[in-house]
């Protein structure tokens, strides 16, 4: 048990470390100690499960062990700015107004040819449209483009728009969630109402209601 | 800041578990061992009644804690201490003192061992 529980903590480190190492490319969508966790828990959790001569608690112990050190380390990621650069990184900007730079591509261990994947999959095919483009710490790029190159919101166009509000699910194939209906302070009649005037006479027949807090209402009917 | 004190206290737990547990698995297995080391004394002079009682002891001492053993340490492991207990048993009833002599040393080996595995200690961990 005593082995078993430090060669965890031993492990966890060590492997942490290595990923925090890898770069963010590697990372993915999850911080690093997150990846880590994952890697090692589906592993720890399947040998007592296959291999019975192995007592339970050789399983048991570790992932304790890992879900515990991971949450001293997500609360200290959370009180400590040092400790979160330190588990978690800083964003890199790769592109910083308009031009490469070239070293901090170098420490993510980005290529060209991903960082334009990158862009492209966020809608931008020419480098000279963005004038930041960051690395976040959890490997997602976020893209800042030159203000000319920002689609006109209604602001810019100086035009007046209704504010929807959030669309809550009213009917969800054929169900009534009357906390959404009530939330939005509204009743069965004027639900029933909404539904005449959209053509729909019972309930049961609407695949998906949706209403916003402007009281715009989208129907879908079932397919017949 | 909860969070912290509960993950914390389940390392301490866990940690004060382990060193506990190191520390039985000796105390068990050592007193064992000393009951075999006491017949194998009884047997060199000649007293194999004695010699079998001791280590029948032993051995009920052994099933005793047999729960413990299994949910703390490799099956495999002590499944072969409970076939060198037979093994040993069958010697000291026949009173054969060669080979009762190689088993019971061999069944004392494994029975450190076991306790051994469990120590914490550097070696155990590297």
């Amino acid at each position: 048990m005593f082995t078993g529980f430090v060669r965890t903590i031993i492990l966890y480190i060590l492997i942490t470390a290595g990923v925090r190492l890898m770069g963010k490319r590697q990372v993915g969508e999850l911080e690093p100690s997150e990846l880590v966790l994952s890697l090692i828990i589906a592993d720890l959790a399947s040998v007592p499960m296959q291999d019975y001569g192995i007592p339970l608690l050789t399983g048991v112990v570790p992932i304790i062990t890992l879900l515990s050190l991971t949450m001293i380390l997500s609360v200290l990621t959370m009180k400590s700015v040092r400790f979160r650069t330190i588990m978690c990184g800083r964003p890199s900007i790769i592109i910083a107004n308009g031009t490469l730079d070239q070293r901090e591509m170098a420490k993510n261990r980005l290529t060209v040819d991903e960082l334009l994947e990158e862009l492209r999959g966020k809608g931008y095919t020419d480098l000279s449209q963005v004038r930041y483009a960051i690395l976040e710490t959890n490997g997602q790029l976020s893209v800042l483009p030159y203000a000319n190159q920002k689609p006109p919101t209604a602001r810019d166009l100086k035009v007046s728009v209704e504010e929807g509000g959030l669309p809550r699910v009213v009917v969800s194939d054929g169900r009534l969630l009357e906390h959404n209906l009530k939330a939005l302070g509204h009743d069965r009649p004027w639900l029933e109402q909404q539904l005449k005037q959209k053509g729909c006479r019972e309930l049961s027949k609407v695949f998906l209601l949706l209403v916003d807090e402007a009281d715009g209402v989208y129907l879908a009917q079932k397919e017949t | 800041m909860r969070r912290l004190w509960i993950a914390a206290g389940l390392l301490v737990l866990l940690l004060c578990a382990s060193l506990a547990n190191g520390w039985y698995a000796g105390k068990l297995t050592g007193a064992m061992g000393e009951q075999l080391r006491q017949a194998q004394i009884q047997a060199e002079q000649g007293n194999w009644t004695q010699a079998e009682s001791l280590t029948r002891q032993a051995y009920l001492d052994w099933q005793r804690d047999h729960f413990y053993f299994h949910t703390t340490m490799r099956h495999s492991d002590t499944d072969q201490i409970l076939r060198s207990f037979r093994a040993v048993l069958e010697y000291v009833r026949l009173q054969e003192p060669d080979q009762y002599n190689a088993a019971n040393a061999d069944l004392i080996a494994q029975l450190e061992l076991l306790a051994e595995m469990e120590q914490p200690a550097a070696v155990n961990v590297l």
